[in-house]
């Protein structure tokens, strides 16, 4: 039973209810007051005070002052009138109820419209502040564009100046050639002549040297020393050849450092296979046709699988690893065979290895990863490893879960497992 | 417009005088020719130089630059590096040929360097397993060899005409190696610094005339890059035993640009406007262009 506040006193204003609520030493803190348009209550367990107001209130401006151990409630009217009282006098139980209620929904309405209206102005500050950033954006790239644009036509108007500053100049030194011509002709045509004899430099008549004078600075000093220089070429070298050996490299292709690991992956592969080939020839040269091929002697180890002779079947299936050992029914069938033999370990290494070439499991070899897993859990078994021999158990189950063969040998491993479990 | 009978792969200007302007070229069947482009019926040299395409070719010693005698080098598929001199027919003066019995290898790009007076020249070749070369004319010797780990596609000497200084070499998958030519450390060669530009070949590098710590690699994605070299502070240091070696600076990307979807094989700058260059691409356009602000650099 909450305790109730009852010591309040009020005043008024035309448009303004003055309410003052000592709290009895409660600290008050925000949350406690409930405010809608006519209904008011604060709650500080085990306090409460509510009041239903005489008329109704304009409560997002009214405000709520809490201190010095009590709060001052200012309350601003909706319609400026004078109260008979702070409270409706008049209130029955099931009005007041209805009241509260309408009152809480009020205001759980009120603070949704009031963050609806906030997302949407914080949408719009985002719109504007996007918009704004997109605008210095784009101001920016039209300035950068702008200085580009400037920057290119100045080297333009450059280049143009440039071209005809070399016209004007070819147009220069062809008056100048003119001038030359007169002055040097005879001693020119005598020096060439006897250039002529010394070295093979092709020189077509008089009017390359002429060129040759006009060229770079003028009058007569360049053509001394233009012939000068020419004189001064030493003559060809003496042939001679320089031996080179190159990084060796296998392919024909450039090398590039992307194909490299392919490379090596394929030259790998290529030793290996020749490597196989090679051990092969070197042993088997006095094998019949048929026994070099792997299919015919799995067939002769089953064959003799069949007949109890169980040292010859492993013969045959080795033999028919080594021609190619990609074939997981050879390793299958030969830890069949050291089951028989009792050589253990070699039946599950066998039988791993053949679980390890029927990847990826499909329906296809579900048979034959059956009998993979039954035969190594057999031979997990007979070594006593109880709980490997019943994971290959379940595995198998797992592929052929209708197999009752299985199902009862699982079930005896479990009992012996537990008979060990317990009896230790 | 002047069309002779087998496609033309390369060509240059380098080993001729300023006046007599003849170019250089070699061909698809492994010709060198040399043309005087006023009358282009006969050539005025010709050789049966290679028995393969000729893929690049290199000329020095003339256009006014440099001393010594004119030389054109041409590397060819058949593996041999040849130098020739237009004044002696038929043979070449500098064959670099692969041993006897070895396989050979493409030779995909010449250069010649170190021209720095009459007996000095220096060539050097790139090939497509990542190899390479560097031959001394001087002494008829190999004088350098290294590997890039990719083909080599380009290679060029910031002047053909000075102490080597710096080359570079670009190659298959984006990379181009920026080596230090002033000391070469007797085991270790010479110091460099690589750059990894794009994920498409760099076809080719040229530097710019007017100064030679810029130059600009073209690729395989159409695209211009223009990279400047600094110089480390040091430029040659001390190993532990002793020996000079030399210290690889950095290089730094100025501005690039893309211009083509097709690769753009090949490059060059003018000799006389600073910044204009002119670059031909697998789109079949020739585009020339102008960068500006060099002088600011």
């Amino acid at each position: 039973m909450p305790v109730w506040l009852r010591e309040h006193s009020w005043r008024q204003t035309l448009t303004a209810v003055y309410l003052s609520l000592p709290l009895r030493g409660a600290r008050a803190t925000p949350a406690n007051i409930f405010c809608s348009e006519q209904y008011l209550k604060v709650s500080i367990p085990p306090f409460l005070f509510e009041a239903v107001l005489y008329a109704p209130i304009d409560d997002t401006n009214s405000t709520a002052k809490i201190g010095n151990g009590s709060i001052f409630f200012t309350l601003y009217k909706k319609e400026p009138a004078m109260w008979d009282s702070l409270t409706l006098a008049n209130a029955d139980k099931e009005k007041l109820q209805y009241l509260r209620e309408n009152a809480v929904l009020k205001a759980q309405e009120k603070a949704k419209e009031e963050t609806e209206a906030k997302k949407i102005t914080k949408q719009e500050h985002k719109k504007y502040a996007l918009e704004a950033t997109m605008k210095l954006e784009e101001a920016e790239r039209k300035r950068i564009e702008d200085v580009k644009e400037k920057e290119r036509q100045k080297v333009a108007k450059e280049l143009e100046l440039w071209k005809n500053q070399q016209k004007d100049g070819d147009k220069y030194k062809s008056i100048q050639k003119k001038g030359a011509l007169h002055q040097e002709i005879e001693p020119l045509k005598e020096r060439k002549n006897e250039k002529n004899n010394k070295t093979r430099i092709p020189n077509e008549g008089t009017s390359k040297t002429r060129l040759k004078s006009a060229k770079g600075c003028h009058g007569s000093s360049s053509i001394f020393s233009q012939n000068l220089k020419e004189e001064q070429l030493p003559a060809p070298r003496a042939a001679a050849t320089i031996k080179v050996n190159f990084t060796p490299r296998v392919f024909p292709t450039a090398l590039r450092e992307s194909r490299v690991a392919e490379e090596e992956e394929w030259l790998h592969k290529q030793a290996e296979a020749r490597r196989i080939i090679n051990s092969d020839l070197s042993e088997l040269e006095d094998l019949k046709e048929e026994e070099k091929n792997p299919d015919w002697l799995k067939d002769k180890g089953n064959k003799m699988f069949a007949m109890g002779d169980y040292l010859g079947a492993v013969n045959a299936y080795n033999l028919a690893v080594r021609l190619n050992n990609k074939l997981p029914l050879l390793y299958l069938n030969r830890a069949a065979c050291h089951l028989k033999l009792r050589n253990l370990h070699k039946a599950i290494e066998d039988s791993s290895k053949a679980l390890e070439l029927l990847t990826p499991p499909v329906p296809d070899n579900e048979s034959a990863r059956v009998k993979a897993h039954v035969r190594r859990g057999t031979a997990f078994c007979q070594l006593e490893l109880y709980t490997e021999g019943l994971q290959d158990y379940e595995a198998a189950l797992k592929i052929d879960p209708r197999n009752k063969n299985i199902e009862e040998d699982a079930e005896k491993i479990r009992h012996l497992i537990q008979g060990t479990m317990q009896g230790s | 417009k002047i069309e002779k009978p087998k496609p033309i792969k390369c060509g240059t200007f380098g080993a001729t005088s300023l006046q007599q302007r003849y170019l250089a070229t070699g061909d698809f069947d492994g010709n060198l020719n040399i043309w005087n482009l006023e009358a282009p019926e006969i050539p005025v040299y010709s050789v049966k130089g290679h028995k393969e395409i000729i893929n690049s070719i290199d000329g020095v010693g003339g256009l006014g630059i440099g001393e010594g005698a004119p030389e054109i080098v041409t590397g060819s598929r058949d593996g041999t590096v040849k130098v020739w001199d237009p004044r002696q027919n038929d043979t070449p003066v500098a064959n670099m040929e692969p041993v006897q019995g070895e396989s050979k290898r493409d030779c995909w790009t010449v250069a010649f360097g170190n021209a720095y007076n009459q007996e000095e020249r220096v060539v050097c070749a790139g090939y497509d397993n990542g190899d390479i070369k560097l031959f001394d004319l001087k002494t008829m010797s190999l004088r350098w060899e290294t590997n890039i780990k990719n083909g080599v596609c380009s290679v060029e000497f910031d002047r053909k005409d000075i102490n080597m200084n710096k080359l570079v070499a670009t190659s298959l998958e984006g990379k181009f190696h920026v080596f230090d030519m002033r000391t070469q450390h007797p085991t270790k060669g010479f110091a460099s610094v690589s750059e990894k530009a794009q994920k498409s070949t760099i076809w080719q590098v040229r530097h710019l005339p007017q100064n030679r710590d810029i130059f600009m690699t073209s690729g395989g994605s159409g695209s211009l890059h223009l990279w400047k070299y600094e110089y480390p502070a040091q430029r040659s240091k001390k190993d532990s035993e002793g020996s000079e070696m030399g210290v690889a600076g950095s290089v730094s990307l100025l501005q690039n640009v893309t211009l083509s979807t097709q690769p753009i094989s090949s490059l060059d700058w003018s000799p006389d406007k600073k910044g204009l260059c002119v670059c031909g691409a697998f789109d079949q356009t020739v585009r020339v262009l102008i960068v500006t602000k060099l002088n600011k650099i």
